[in-house]
């Protein structure tokens, strides 16, 4: 039991972002700090409502945070920003492929924030 | 975007009167926490407006600069005439670039197949207008903008690119 979760850790902490935008607000602001697991949707794939870190379709150095807002019948995913009047996503970039994808599951920074992303 | 961390960055010698003062125990801390990436929660500038209205009203005008341009025979007049259509025209094909690069999806591609060779066709008739003098040339100009202003609207354009004007109360 223990071993996995250590392991997710670790991966994660490799794999730790800044949020940069105010698109995912009020849930995830500029300035947030998170663990990102690279294997988080490896077993289960996202659905709707689920958060993920992608490469920005249109210039894929670029990562993009955004929620899951439906699964297109192709497995392609549509992407929204939680504030949609200040997020950029599938609106303008049509659905995404859905790999590479990793799963921002805990933000450790700032400390009043510190908590399980959702 | 990597962010910078302190660890194992080691200061170059420096001017003795510019030498900085020790890091503070918290922000090396910091440092050793921060994450390596910037991930994006972003809204591109422009917002997502997009309406082919704003090629057309440029277009317009080239169309009625080489009408004007035909019933004036004053020379500096002509000067200006050429001078103000061929700014216009360079903008008109910014507008329909702007369409074409970043309204259009993959989707209204698949759903108009010509889509690429009608934008294509409009950004270089945009530039025949800036040349020309011919006013049939600005005509064809703003058929091939309405062509795009017609695919604008059946994907859902006015409504999704555009802000529903305040009414008065």
């Amino acid at each position: 039991l223990i071993e996995p979760a250590l392991g997710r850790l670790l991966r994660s902490w490799r794999h730790r972002v800044a949020v940069s935008g105010q698109s995912m607000a009020p849930g995830l602001l500029p300035g947030d700090w998170l663990l990102v697991d690279p294997d988080g949707y490896a077993r289960r794939p996202p659905g709707p409502g689920d958060v993920v870190v992608t490469p920005d379709p249109r210039s894929p150095d670029r990562w993009l945070i955004k929620r899951v807002t439906r699964i297109e019948p192709d497995g392609r995913l549509e992407l929204a920003g939680d504030a949609p009047d200040r997020s950029t996503d599938s609106r303008v970039f049509g659905p995404v492929e859905p790999t590479a994808l990793g799963r921002p599951w805990f933000r450790y920074w700032p400390p009043p924030r510190w908590g399980r992303v959702r | 975007m990597p962010l910078q961390t302190h660890r194992g960055s080691r200061r170059p010698p420096r001017d003795a009167r510019t030498e900085p003062k020790e890091e503070p125990v918290f922000d090396r801390l910091l440092a050793a926490l921060a994450p390596r990436r910037v991930v994006h929660a972003h809204c591109d500038l422009p917002c997502g407006i997009y309406d082919p209205e704003q090629a057309r009203i440029e277009a317009e005008s080239c169309y009625k600069i080489l009408e004007k341009y035909e019933d004036n025979s004053d020379q500096h007049f002509r000067t200006r005439a050429i001078a103000i259509k061929e700014e216009r025209a360079e903008l008109t094909k910014h507008h329909i670039d702007v369409m074409w690069h970043d309204y259009f999806k993959p989707e209204h591609v698949e759903k108009f197949p010509d889509l690429h060779d009608v934008c294509w066709q409009a950004s270089k008739q945009a530039s025949k207008v800036k040349q020309s003098l011919d006013i049939a040339e600005a005509k064809k100009l703003l058929e091939l903008i309405d062509r795009i202003d017609e695919m604008w609207k059946a994907t859902g354009g006015p409504e999704k690119t555009r802000k529903a004007a305040a009414v008065a109360a």
